[in-house]
């Protein structure tokens, strides 16, 4: 089986039984905008407008590179975007726009 | 997931300093979601209140309930959602509880090898360490050997059951009532309930129960 | 309490897919498929032997389909299965007893 035929049949997320790690017993306590992050996926799961389902796949769909560098709610975040996009819910110049405009705001 | 597990947070920024980046598009994306009227801004501050709302502490109750009311705990095994909604804890979505009884015979041992599914409207959010690359890796190749890095031997005449979430039911384990705990009450049998022993990594320890 | 009504010769047809395919005990196979883009059967229960322990109620979405928008319909039967784990990995080093159990569709499963 050829690499990439390989990236495609088995999921990044998909890690059952592959060698790993000692475990340690790492936590936090969530950001808030984490937390955001959390009530924003269960509200959009409510309302379906992006099932937890569809957010898992999202989330497998950035590739095992993205997948490897950003944390678990950046993962969340950047899938919902993706999400958004295809199902023509927000745009992505609509998006970038807002960014735009949340980052000038004037932090309290 | 394969090489890198970030499960912890950036460097957390000061408290003046301006949102990261994905932060921003968090926001981003509520606001414009709210712009347009698909979900209300109450609805976001009501579900952190929920999440809030969910810890180990109301697992822990169903534990120390099962303990003591026969019924309850024959209830709990059959449907335990349903048992749950009993004790006024609500499931919020649209999963499924099956509780899972430690015995004599049988140690169990929940794990989501493919996400990070756990009994949320229960326990609360999952550790950081259970939606990581080594436990959800090694839980169902090597449960001896994971549970040994949690302190946990089990004797090789006990059966270990890992239970691997990939659908809407949701495990909880039910651990064994330590032997000397007979005349403690409901709530002293609950205060030595802990969330690892509802994820079935160790075992209910009595002198949690002592000194709590 | 009254007797049941009797219902003599009462022909219920039940639809396709109505009934689970499977009852517990029952000895089945994972099939070995890889679905490209979405997929809830890890790799490492594929191509192998099960037994059903128990037919989970109510059918469910089927959340591979979920996966992309397809919130309704396309209910369907899912079991809980259970897998020894020597069976699972060769040469496992724990008890011979230890198992696995995870919830598997009925369109992954396959009678032997």
């Amino acid at each position: 089986m050829s690499q990439s035929e390989h990236l495609l049949r088995k999921l990044p997320n998909d890690i059952g039984g592959v060698p790993a790690d000692r475990i340690e017993r790492t936590d936090h306590v969530l950001e808030p905008w984490e937390k955001r992050c959390h009530a924003l996926a269960d509200v959009l799961d409510f309302h379906k407008i992006i099932s937890t389902e569809e957010k898992r796949r999202g989330v497998e769909s950035l590739g095992a590179e993205l997948i490897g560098q950003l944390t678990y709610y950046e993962r969340w975040v950047v899938a919902f975007a993706n999400i958004l996009f295809q199902k023509a819910i927000l745009t992505p110049d609509e998006l970038a726009k807002k960014m735009d405009q949340v980052e000038r705001r004037p932090t309290e | 997931m394969d090489d890198h597990d970030h499960s912890h947070p950036h460097p957390a920024a000061a408290d003046e300093a301006p949102p990261e980046y994905y932060e921003v598009m968090e926001t981003a994306i509520r606001e414009l979601l709210i712009e347009k009227k698909l979900i209300a801004p109450g609805e976001i501050r009501r579900q952190i209140e929920v999440l809030d709302s969910r810890t180990p502490a109301l697992g822990a109750k169903v534990v120390a309930r099962a303990w003591v009311d026969p019924g309850f705990r024959a209830r709990l095994l059959t449907n335990g959602r349903a048992a749950c909604e009993e004790l006024g804890i609500s499931f919020y979505d649209d999963t499924q509880l099956i509780v899972l009884e430690n015995s004599d015979k049988v140690h169990n041992l929940i794990v989501c090898t493919l996400c990070s599914c756990y009994p949320r409207p229960v326990l609360g959010l999952p550790p950081d360490w259970y939606k990581a690359k080594p436990y959800r890796a090694r839980a169902v190749r090597e449960p001896r050997t994971v549970l040994s890095e949690f302190g946990t031997e089990i004797p090789e005449d006990v059966e270990i059951r890992v239970s691997d979430s990939t659908a809407i039911q949701r495990y909880m384990v039910l651990p064994q009532r330590p032997t000397g705990s007979e005349d403690f009450t409901e709530e002293q049998l609950a205060a030595m309930v802990t969330r690892d022993a509802m994820i079935g990594v160790v075992k209910v320890n009595f002198e949690h129960g002592i000194n709590s | 309490m009254a007797k049941p009504f009797p219902t003599p010769g009462l022909n219920v047809v039940k639809a396709l897919g109505e009934e689970p395919a499977f009852k517990a005990g029952d000895s089945v196979r994972i099939s070995v498929r890889y679905p490209v883009g979405h997929y809830r059967v890890p790799a490492y229960i594929r191509g192998k032997l099960a037994t059903v322990e128990a037919v989970m109620e109510p059918p469910a979405v089927n959340n591979e389909e979920e996966g992309f928008g397809r919130n309704a319909g396309s209910r369907g039967h899912y079991f809980r299965v259970a897998i020894p784990l020597t069976a699972l990995w060769p040469g496992y080093a724990g008890s011979l007893l230890d198992g696995l159990r995870i919830e598997v569709f009925e369109t992954w499963l396959e009678r032997v």
